[in-house]
């Protein structure tokens, strides 16, 4: 499963994205099951955010949903954050 | 004309109007259109791009609207009356009640840096402008701070300001550089006024006046005249190590910072270098160089105090009421010579450098 994040917009309007392939891992079902929830709770357009906040694209093995900030449920927090951080 | 029923969100249906591709497309997609050679599909999926971001942005603000009165002209004893609240590093709004108006400071650095850069914000609108508080009849200013963890952002919510730690990597804590508070606050002054819609040029003009109102809440509060500022937005801002100064500079849009992680500062200073671009609702926080440059060669142009003159015609046009929500570069820009021929002269220095100002970006406000 691959699993990308693309983080936009931001008072610094700098764009960061990352990705990370859950095949070979350990801890794979873990990944995919939380993705599973983070698109689950997505939506399929980017909704409207706020002046200055994150939005982010999630997309799963092409399947792609959006949340922006501060509306992001626990799920779609912990996966962005974990994506973010880990992904290459 | 298509009709088409989607949802907001799963909860109420929105009917909306748009020809061709409906808001079923999705974004990235567009994005990917509006880039074609094709120059008809491309300003199409630009178009509905603008038009779905510029939709969703009046659903949100239309109810903060409705509940706006006009401002009177503030009495000089307005007082702030500030909030601050400790998130704890969660993302529940607003947390804890940490300081209200009038106590004292206590250990927790960033919580006075908030109550202070608040305390600035009130004072430029109060004293330059006379406008008392954001919506201008005093609404309590509320700010959260140790939002999430890590987190590299700062982020008006419609009713409060919320501030992250920074990741200590390459950002340090957004509460270390006034002006970004002055930022954040000057979008509930915009929301409550002009509301430009945050997409494309308007949406570049919100972001500008955000930056403009920063930068002079900084100058204020130092007493540095439009010479003596540096005209950077987020100065401190950036963690020791990265190659920068700050994430924007009004002064010279472009140069702020040139960094392995970061990439380079991409706000252009004129129109020639306009960035077209679906992300970042259509680069408000890039092409938002251009009328940023306008205002710092107005402001150097006239010398002295920029939030005086320079800053008084921008303020009179975003709260004079002919400003419209989805402005252009240039309605702006017609609208600051008008109201310089307003409140100076007709003709008078003022009105002639603001000219001059706009045609050195290559913004047409004759």
């Amino acid at each position: 499963m691959r699993i990308q994040v693309r983080r936009t917009g931001g008072f610094a309007g700098i764009e960061r994205r990352a990705e990370v392939d859950t095949s070979g891992r350990p801890d794979a079902p873990e990944w995919q099951a939380l993705a599973e929830r983070a698109l689950a709770t997505g939506r399929g357009t980017p909704p409207p955010g706020v002046p200055d906040g994150f939005a982010y694209e999630i997309t799963v093995d092409g399947r792609t949903a959006y949340a922006a900030d501060p509306q992001l449920s626990e799920e779609q927090r912990e996966l962005i954050s974990r994506v973010l951080k880990e992904g290459a | 004309m298509v009709r088409c029923m989607t949802t907001n969100g799963g909860s109420e249906p929105v009917i909306r109007r748009t020809p061709v591709f409906c808001g079923i497309v999705p974004p990235h997609i567009l994005d990917h259109l509006a880039q074609h050679e094709d120059q008809t599909l491309s300003d199409a999926a630009l178009r509905t791009l603008q038009h779905d971001s510029a939709a969703r942005t009046r659903r949100r603000v239309t109810a903060v609207r409705t509940l706006t009165t006009a401002a009177a002209p503030a009495a000089a004893g307005s007082t702030p009356h500030r909030t601050i609240y400790d998130a704890g590093h969660r993302t529940d709004l607003p947390g804890t009640e940490v300081r209200q108006e009038g106590s004292e400071s206590g250990q927790d650095a960033t919580v006075n840096r908030a109550y202070a850069g608040l305390g600035a914000t009130f004072d430029l609108y109060l004293k330059a402008y006379q406008r008392d508080s954001i919506d201008g009849s005093g609404l309590p200013l509320n700010a959260s701070v140790h939002y999430d963890v890590n987190y590299d952002n700062a982020f008006w919510n419609g009713d409060q300001m919320v501030f992250g730690d920074g990741d200590g990597e390459i950002f340090t804590d957004f509460t270390s550089s006034v002006d970004v508070i002055g930022h954040e606050l000057t979008h509930g002054v915009t929301q409550y006024t002009a509301n430009l819609e945050y997409y494309g040029q308007s949406g570049a003009l919100n972001e500008s006046v955000s930056d403009v109102f920063g930068s002079l809440i900084k100058q204020y509060s130092l007493g540095q005249s439009a010479g003596d500022a540096d005209w950077l937005i987020g100065e401190g801002l950036l963690a020791p190590g990265v190659h920068g100064v700050a994430l924007r500079s009004m002064k010279a849009p472009g140069t702020a910072y040139d960094d392995t992680r970061l990439g380079k500062d991409p706000q252009p200073a004129t129109m020639q270098h306009y960035v077209k671009t679906s992300r970042d609702n259509g680069g408000v926080h890039i092409n938002s160089g251009i009328p940023n440059h306008a205002f710092y060669l107005l402001a150097t142009a006239l010398g002295g105090n920029a939030w005086e003159r320079a800053g008084q015609i921008w303020y009179d046009v975003l709260t004079g009421g002919e400003l419209r929500s989805d402005a252009t570069f240039a309605d702006f820009a017609k609208l600051t010579v008008a109201a310089a021929g307003a409140r100076y002269q007709a003709g008078g220095e003022e009105s002639e450098a603001v000219l001059k100002a706009w045609a050195q970006v290559g913004v047409q406000a004759a």
